[in-house]
């Protein structure tokens, strides 16, 4: 019994994988080659060059990290929203204990991952215990955490802190920054922790069918707030890298991260819904964006084509995967129109019991 | 004004099966809120005497929470129909780049302007609606990615339409649009307040027309409708596509007039208009006691909503509380007044069940 069970679950996930690396993991490791590529050809060589190639990858540590981050949210149909308020304020909350407290650096960062994780179990807590929508409450946290960092930095910018952190910051054996393999490892141990652990099975089964989850046996309350545990866990290595990267931090770190944090496991692969996770996915696209800012800094555009590029790819993602989803539905002929799209949040108790959407037979009209 | 599909009140689980003056009176939110609105006015006017003074407090404070209120409805029509708006902010932007574009290179006159305004929004509303339908993808994705679009689009049109990114060229009336109050505004002897900004004649507009547009009309009940349960209205005879078009199209019609009313209240057209709407437009929509998921809207609550969050603000900023710790406090009165919501809305469940 347990056997087939365990076989069952490793079919599935290696069925996954097959689907996964022939659609979008594929694709985007495709865009991403091409992209280097062309970049290197436009740029005449220098682009492969060792210090390009040691920024490059860098920069890229925190967007795949507040990316995962999210994703840790995402998997069990929560958003979260305070990505980029947590991630600046465990920032400065380093580089204050550093530079004005004297504070070792080893114990600094401790003492800011470990805040963030705290702050992520307080908002997973917080959830559970009022049932208010997870997406209010870190909108919440979001607002409280920007006063905290602009309380703790105001506007002056800390740097000069530990000599130790920036050397950190800076290593990079084989041009191979030491924070870009941190968050690599990030990545495959969450990988490891979501695909092979029985804890990680929980958290994707209460994110993908709460009902069939808690019929179970399993806490789906428990799963959420691990969730968000996860996902300040993950925002505190962030911070580490960017304080680490970066020659100061200030009130500005993590304004610009909310949107990434999504963009990256949406293009990636990851539903909204929850229940589905694209790790290597997110990785991916966070390197896809990061290719177009190197494209951005390499044609010396203005900043706003980054955003807008990736406005137009991320709504090119969705709706080709939507158009794919239609056409294999249509090859297989058991589906009428799209329904409309679900609302994000949890839905909502049907305010008459006798018209449920269980009773609804596919209907020709439909959207599609 | 408020109009759930189901009878009106706190909690809408308790409503179908019981009727609903079982619920006792002060689980009305809107009732609170107006509560809170006036008596934390009357403290903070109470212990900061310069909190009433009528030109130099209350008129910005009340211009500010009519643009904001404005910002709220836009949420709230499309919470409405159980999605979000996340590119409010920017689809404000897009508005007031238009006007502004109106009046420096074409020379319009004020009204023309507001109205290129409203149907620039329109438009960019509706292409959002149109792809939520079309591919079914989630609202909450599309219009994060209008977001990211939009914000890199304005950007892009400023620096190539203007050389300081901002159309500074005033029509006629905009200064006056931008200082008068009722005060202005006299009928014989009689004049009216200091306090109330020629503004908010377009939010008491908006307030009118959405709350007749839920109250009183077929589309608006459709609206509803398809936010309770879009399988159900589908089934019954309700066009939920055409409807969700509808509700981001006044979304977008919305947010463009908050932008105009953000740009006429600080005097210029720049890409940072609506830069900080999206909290606000959450803050007051939700507070005001518009569900998340759909089928219940407040148009009044939506109101009351921003009013509170706006009256904490100034008057915790005359208190001299640092603007570090404003945040710091309107985001514990988010989560503080939601918790006490649910509190309350558990214990007047707990009541009606037991006296039934």
């Amino acid at each position: 019994m347990n056997t087939v069970h365990v076989n069952t679950i490793r079919d599935r996930g290696a069925a996954a994988l097959r689907r996964l690396s022939r659609s979008t993991a594929m694709t985007l490791l495709c865009v991403v080659l091409i992209g280097y590529l062309a970049l290197g050809v436009a740029s005449s060589g220098s682009f492969f060059e060792g210090p390009s190639v040691r920024t490059f990858l860098r920069y890229l540590a925190t967007p795949v990290l507040i990316g995962l981050a999210q994703m840790a949210a995402l998997c069990v149909g929560q958003l979260n929203l305070a990505v980029g308020a947590l991630g600046g304020f465990t920032a400065c909350l380093m580089g204050v204990l550093m530079a004005d407290q004297g504070v070792p650096a080893g114990v600094a960062v401790a003492a800011g991952v470990l805040t963030a994780t705290a702050i992520g179990l307080a908002t997973g807590l917080f959830i559970v215990v009022t049932r208010i929508n997870g997406f209010i409450v870190t909108l919440g946290t979001m607002t409280i955490l920007q006063g905290a960092q602009y309380g703790l930095t105001g506007t002056r910018t800390v740097d000069g802190y530990s000599a130790a952190l920036g050397d950190f910051g800076r290593a990079a054996p084989l041009n191979v920054p030491l924070v870009f393999l941190t968050a690599l490892a990030a990545a495959a141990l969450l990988a490891a922790f979501l695909y092979r652990t029985t804890a990680g099975r929980r958290l994707l089964a209460a994110g993908g069918n709460p009902l069939a989850a808690r019929l179970s046996g399993i806490s789906t309350d428990r799963q959420i707030v691990l969730a968000h545990t996860l996902s300040g866990l993950l925002i505190g290595v962030a911070a580490l890298t960017a304080t680490a990267s970066l020659p100061g931090v200030n009130r500005s770190v993590g304004g610009d991260w909310l949107l990434p944090s999504f963009a990256a496991p949406i293009i990636g692969g990851v539903a909204l819904t929850g229940g589905s996770v694209a790790v290597l996915g997110t990785v991916l696209a966070a390197f896809v964006m990061r290719l177009i800012d190197a494209a951005r800094a390499q044609f010396s555009l203005d900043p706003s084509w980054v955003n807008f590029l990736i406005g137009v790819v991320v709504l090119g993602t969705v709706v080709g995967g939507r158009i794919h989803q239609s056409h294999l539905a249509r090859r297989g002929g058991s589906r009428g129109g799209a329904p409309p799209a679900p609302p994000p949040a949890p839905p909502p108790v049907p305010p008459r019991s006798d018209a449920r959407p269980a009773a609804v037979s596919p209907h020709p009209g439909g959207s599609g | 004004m408020t109009a759930p599909v189901i009878p009106p009140g706190g909690d809408t689980r308790a409503a179908p099966s019981r009727p609903a003056h079982r619920l006792p009176f002060w689980v009305n939110q809107r009732l609170g809120l107006l509560v809170l609105v006036v008596g934390l006015s009357a403290l903070f006017g109470a212990v900061q005497p310069t909190f009433l003074d009528a030109r130099l407090v209350l008129f910005p404070l009340v211009r500010d929470v009519s643009a904001l209120t404005v910002v709220a409805l836009a949420q709230m029509v499309v919470l409405s129909v159980g999605h979000m708006n996340l590119a409010v902010g920017r689809m404000a932007a897009f508005g007031a780049l238009f006007a502004g574009l109106g009046y420096d290179r074409l020379g319009l006159p004020l009204p023309l302007g507001l109205l290129l305004c409203l149907c620039a929004g329109a438009a960019i509303g509706a292409l959002t609606g149109w792809i939520i339908t079309r591919t079914g993808v989630s609202s909450f994705v599309v219009t994060l990615a209008m977001d990211f679009a939009l914000l890199g689009l304005v950007s892009l049109l400023y620096s190539a339409l203007t050389e300081n990114a901002a159309f500074t060229t005033k029509p006629s009336g905009l200064a006056e649009l931008r200082s008068y109050s009722l005060a202005d505004i006299c009928v014989g002897p009689v004049c009216g307040s200091p306090a109330i900004p020629q503004l908010a004649q377009f939010t008491v507009l908006s307030l009118l027309g959405l709350g007749f547009l839920y109250g009183a009309t077929r589309i608006g009940r459709e609206l509803l409708l398809t936010g309770a349960n879009p399988a159900a209205a589908e089934l019954s005879g309700i066009p939920t596509g055409r409807r969700v078009v509808l509700a981001h199209t006044l979304s977008g019609l919305l947010a463009a007039l908050a932008g105009f009313m953000a740009a006429v209240g600080t005097g210029t057209f720049r890409a940072s208009i609506g830069d900080d709407f999206m909290l606000p437009s959450f803050l007051g929509s939700v507070l005001g006691g518009t569900l998340l998921t759909g089928g219940v809207v407040s148009v009044v609550g939506a109101l009351l909503g921003t009013a509170l969050v706006g009256v904490i603000r100034k008057g915790l900023d005359l208190l001299g509380v640092g603007l570090e710790s404003l945040n710091i406090y309107l985001g514990c009165v988010l989560l503080l007044a939601l918790s006490a919501d649910r509190v309350r809305t558990v214990v007047s469940h707990r009541k009606v069940v037991r006296s039934t």
